[in-house]
């Protein structure tokens, strides 16, 4: 041992920095980490900003009306959004209507999806393996495809246009069959089922059957065993599923719009598009806050459930079992349910939405009613497109640009992913880490339309350096990266995390200097994250619609809003089409990236 | 290569957190094989990981010869990759995409070693190691044996001249453990390596060192030869974590037991001299019984004990014996000729005795006192407390 008088309190507070910078700045991920939480702050945390000042700042048109000048706070969009006479219209209605659906839809998911859940995990039903995969299918497809086949099922006279199957068939289905709350509830409830069968599905998995066994040696009956002991366990689970599929119902757009318009049923986000259509600013910027509010707030909610649920996780042993329950004479009936849930929700709307595309007339099943003009006709003698779908010019512009800006954005957050995973697990400020897991998990808590009236707020205008970006392809880029931020710097965090400092440090030692490091280890190992960081990505961009409903423009158009465009003109057959295009890319999409990454959806699920 | 040198090395991780390495002096001389032995969380990897660079220090200096590589105070870092050392991780850290060749290969490549001259070397190291026919294989198809191989034959490749070990043994069976260890014997003896090792494995650092570095709480308790620490503890942290069964204490407060006013008459009559003594600690081994008080040697310490069981161990036996409430552990390697609840004498060799001060530190002085007793009598001799 040696003795030598240089105690550690001699050493300067100035070496100790000098020491310290020596360190962080040997290696680019500090100045990495910096860049990162510059450019999230940028495109997340300040769009947000804006936004909400927009809600409290004198809007341009509105200098007269809110008798202050142009800039000025105000208290003006907040009382006429909340307190006003219109605000019953604007608000209040909306937020009842988006309630009353969101908790149908739950209800009708939990109920559905629990008895699901059960029969997949817990049973011997038939075809269990098939229908695990069969029943997700829902929730590959966009939302609104259910409300295209709806329509396209019941729609009668209120709205113009081709007449509905039934219509035409001699009955006219009633408008609170067609259009509103109940229809838009039973879309929403089908489409949120998978989210409730994999929630729970899971949940009951790992439930270890000696739990059960225990209790029933200690004398308890099967009653006695289900609500003591599975459904106390079980909660956490529902209620995540429930809170879950609330923030998500929140946020949607398409549904409503393509359901609700016809018969004024405005829900949040349909009221929040059209205060932003009609050029009121500072009112959908207190709306879009509401909605931003009310998502936050209930999936905070949900982080403490996840983390209670955490607790009893941990009492599970090694010995878990999972044990079925043989249904007996009921292994038909529950075959056939499950059957008649996938047809609802998968075989009808889509096989109508196909066969709609080549029938002439809606809802006659004559062979000569059959017809391939809508997808590839020309010179069509009809009011709308005057060739088939597939050769219209603006399907392949949109098509194009879906490719462009969804493809370009997702690779970008991809890479962003994986950077913010290498930064967050290897920063040595602690601090840079902590924000930037936050800041990209943000956008998650606020629904995707809100998210698109912030960007609109502080890219509609020339602001220092940056030039007006509406009706780019930049503003969408930008916001749908933004937006997929939290599923890809979630991938990216995970995978660096697995991965471990290790392999890294090994490298280091054998002498590789940072960007040998990155070039030969690290990105070699993360391939697979980084296709999934891309892919899961832009399949969710290829069907999403809040953000683009807000930020597209014509010449911008993509798959979705050009469809949209074309329902709004009652281009029925056409949208349809595109529509089921869109499906079939996501749903390709989807087996692709699980093929890829062997993964399976339940565990990227969120997009 | 020179020396390593820890001179008042520091670190902690949080301001507020306790030192995870708190003023800490070591010298690791050229070719030696130091084990840093503690339980977990004493700061052995972090000193392993400091004296590597992947750890930044909080105070003190590292230097190997009269090179700093590590100093605050010069405001001198030399990142891991220049510092020319090896490393294998107890995770092993193999590349998961690259062959097993590949992964030996690294290091040579990166230093732009000619390729006749890396075949050459990446075929010698693989095969002295026993894995040249898995070189094309991923370490995926490993076994947890084969992989730790791997990670051993990619650091030997590049000869370095110190060679860094975190538990590199804690993931394998008892079998393999036990060939891993003499093979890195014979490394260390082939390639003449200097090696540091972290362990807490006390076995592994008795049989593999030729110099054992105790750590506690992040402070460095003892630096010794194996048999130094094991046979002169420097305090009681260090006689009760080395040995197993764990040494016998015995309290030297008085009235406390039955036991303890026994040791404390015995050490006052015998050895007038010692003061200070806080407590007594007897290794198992060191223990013998008697059936009758007749049979004990005149200057052994003795007390009456019972028998409250026997537990063979395969080759050899531990037997718990009870001076009223206090229990005993002692080991012997033939077959005991006593049985549970027999009345017995316990006794032991002054010898063999450590004693500790109220600070837990080794009385030293008492070593010496004994010593000159036991040169003078016979009795006290190891063998003549064998005979009995």
């Amino acid at each position: 041992m040696i003795k030598e008088q240089v105690s550690p309190e001699e050493v300067g507070r100035w070496m100790r920095l000098r020491y310290r910078l020596k360190i962080g700045w040997r290696e680019p991920t500090a100045a990495i980490g910096l860049f990162l939480v510059l450019l999230f702050g940028y495109l997340i945390v300040v769009p947000i900003a804006s936004l909400l000042f927009d809600s409290v700042q004198v809007q341009f048109g509105d200098v007269r009306r809110a008798k202050a000048d142009l800039g000025e706070l105000t208290w003006y969009y907040f009382d006429r959004a909340l307190f006003s006479p219109v605000s019953k219209i604007l608000f209040w209605e909306p937020l009842r209507h988006t309630l009353s659906v969101s908790f149908g839809a739950i209800l009708v998911s939990l109920s559905v999806g629990g008895v699901l859940a059960w029969l997949l995990s817990r049973t011997d039903m038939f075809g269990r393996r098939w229908f695990a995969t069969a029943l997700i299918v829902p929730y590959m497809l966009p939302s609104w495809t259910f409300a295209l086949a709806w329509r396209t099922l019941f729609k009668n006279r209120t709205v113009g246009g081709q007449a509905g199957w039934f219509e035409n068939m001699g009955w006219t289905p009633p408008d609170w069959l067609a259009y509103g709350q109940l229809p838009i509830t039973i879309i929403l409830a089908l489409h949120y089922t998978p989210f409730v069968i994999l929630l729970f599905g899971n949940a009951l998995r790992r439930f270890d059957s000696q739990l059960e066994d225990s209790a029933r040696i200690l004398g308890a009956g099967p009653r006695t065993v289900a609500w003591q002991i599975i459904l106390p366990l079980m909660l956490p689970a529902l209620m995540s599923a429930t809170v879950l599929i609330f923030a998500k119902c929140l946020g949607e757009f398409g549904v409503s719009y393509v359901l609700g318009l016809p018969v004024n049923y405005d829900v949040l986000a349909t009221s929040l598009y059209r205060s932003i259509a009609s050029r009121q600013t500072g009112v959908a910027a207190v709306l879009a806050g509401a909605i931003m509010l009310i998502g936050i707030v209930s999936l905070l909610i949900d982080a403490r459930l996840v983390r209670e649920s955490r607790k009893f996780v941990t009492v599970g042993g090694k010995g878990s079992m999972n044990r079925q329950t043989a249904l007996g004479k009921f292994r038909m009936p529950a075959t056939a349910l499950a059957g008649l849930i996938f047809f609802l929700s998968v075989g009808l709307p889509l096989m109508t939405l196909l066969l709609s595309t080549i029938m002439q007339v809606p809802g006659q099943f004559a062979l000569s009613n059959f017809t391939l003009d809508y997808w590839i006709g020309s010179n069509l003698e009809t009011v709308g497109l005057s060739s088939g779908i597939l050769l219209s010019s603006e399907l392949w512009s949109a098509m194009w640009n879906t490719l462009r800006i969804v493809g370009f954005a997702s690779i970008c957050s991809g890479i962003m992913g994986i950077l913010v995973g290498y930064v967050v697990v290897r920063s040595p400020i602690k601090g840079v880490s902590i924000f930037l897991r936050q800041v990209t998990f943000f956008p998650y808590l606020v629904p995707g339309i809100a998210f698109a009236a912030a960007y609109l707020s502080l890219f509609a205008v020339e602001r220092g350096p940056i030039p007006a970006l509406y009706g780019t392809a930049a503003i969408l880029i930008l916001a749908l990266m933004a937006d997929q931020m939290p599923y890809a710097s979630r991938a990216g965090i995970s995978a660096m995390m697995q991965l471990g400092k290790d392999p890294e440090e090994a490298a280091q030692v054998a002498g590789a200097g940072w960007f040998r490091r990155m070039v030969t280890i690290v990105i070699p190992i993360q391939k697979g994250a980084l296709v999934a960081g891309v892919l899961l990505p832009f399949i969710s961009g290829i069907r999403g619609l809040s953000l683009f409903v807000i930020l597209a423009i014509p010449s911008t158009d993509v798959l979705t809003t050009f469809s949209l465009r074309l329902l709004d003109y009652n281009y029925t057959q056409a949208a349809n089409a595109v529509v089921l295009m869109i499906s079939a890319i996501a749903y390709f999409g989807t087996l692709a990236a699980q093929r890829l990454t062997k993964t399976n959806l339940a565990d990227g699920l969120g997009g | 290569m020179p020396n390593i040198t820890l001179k008042h090395v520091n670190k902690s991780y949080d301001k507020n957190a306790t030192n995870a390495v708190s003023d800490l002096n070591l010298e690791i001389g050229d070719g030696e094989f130091m084990c840093l032995l503690g339980p977990s969380g004493c700061g052995k990897t972090t000193t392993l990981r400091m004296i590597a660079g992947l750890e930044n220090l909080t105070g003190g200096e590292i230097a190997v010869g009269d090179r700093v590589i590590d100093s605050i105070g010069k405001g001198v870092f030399v990142p891991p990759e220049q510092r020319g050392m090896g490393l294998v991780f107890q995770s092993y850290a193999l590349w998961p995409h690259l062959t097993i060749e590949k992964n030996t290969d690294f290091g040579l490549r990166l230093r732009k070693v000619p390729k006749a001259e890396r075949e050459e070397r990446v075929n010698l190291v693989m095969k002295k190691l026993g894995i040249e026919q898995y070189r094309d294989r991923y370490p995926s198809q490993l076994s947890g044996g084969q992989q730790q191989r791997v990670a051993l034959a990619r650091m030997l490749a590049v000869n370095p001249e110190v060679l860094l070990l975190d538990e590199p043994l804690s993931n394998l069976d008892a079998r393999l453990r036990l060939e891993m260890r003499t093979e890195l014997k014979r490394i260390h003896g082939e390639f003449g390596t200097t090696i540091v090792f972290v362990t807490h494995d006390q076995w592994e650092a008795m049989t593999l060192a030729t110099s054992i570095a105790v750590m506690h709480d992040g402070t460095l308790q003892q630096v010794g030869t194996p048999n130094d620490i094991y046979d002169r503890p420097a305090n009681r942290f260090v006689a009760e974590f080395v040995g197993s069964p764990p040494i016998n204490i015995i309290d030297q407060s008085p009235g406390n037991s039955r036991i303890t006013d026994a040791s404390r008459q015995y050490l006052k009559e015998y050895f007038p001299a010692i003061s200070g003594a806080d407590s007594l600690g007897l290794r198992p081994e060191n223990i013998k019984l008697a059936s009758q008080i007749s049979d004990v040697p005149a200057d052994h310490f003795a007390e009456e004990a019972f028998v409250a069981a026997i537990l063979p161990t395969g080759g050899s036996w531990i037997i718990e014996v009870m001076v009223d409430d206090h229990k005993l552990f002692l080991t012997v390697n033939e077959p005991p000729q006593v049985s549970v609840g027999q009345q017995v004498w316990f006794h032991t060799s002054p010898a063999f005795m450590h004693l500790f001060d109220s600070d837990d530190q080794r009385l030293t002085a008492a070593d010496d006192v004994i010593a000159e007793f036991c040169a003078a009598g016979e009795s006290c001799a190891p063998s003549a407390a064998k005979a009995s």
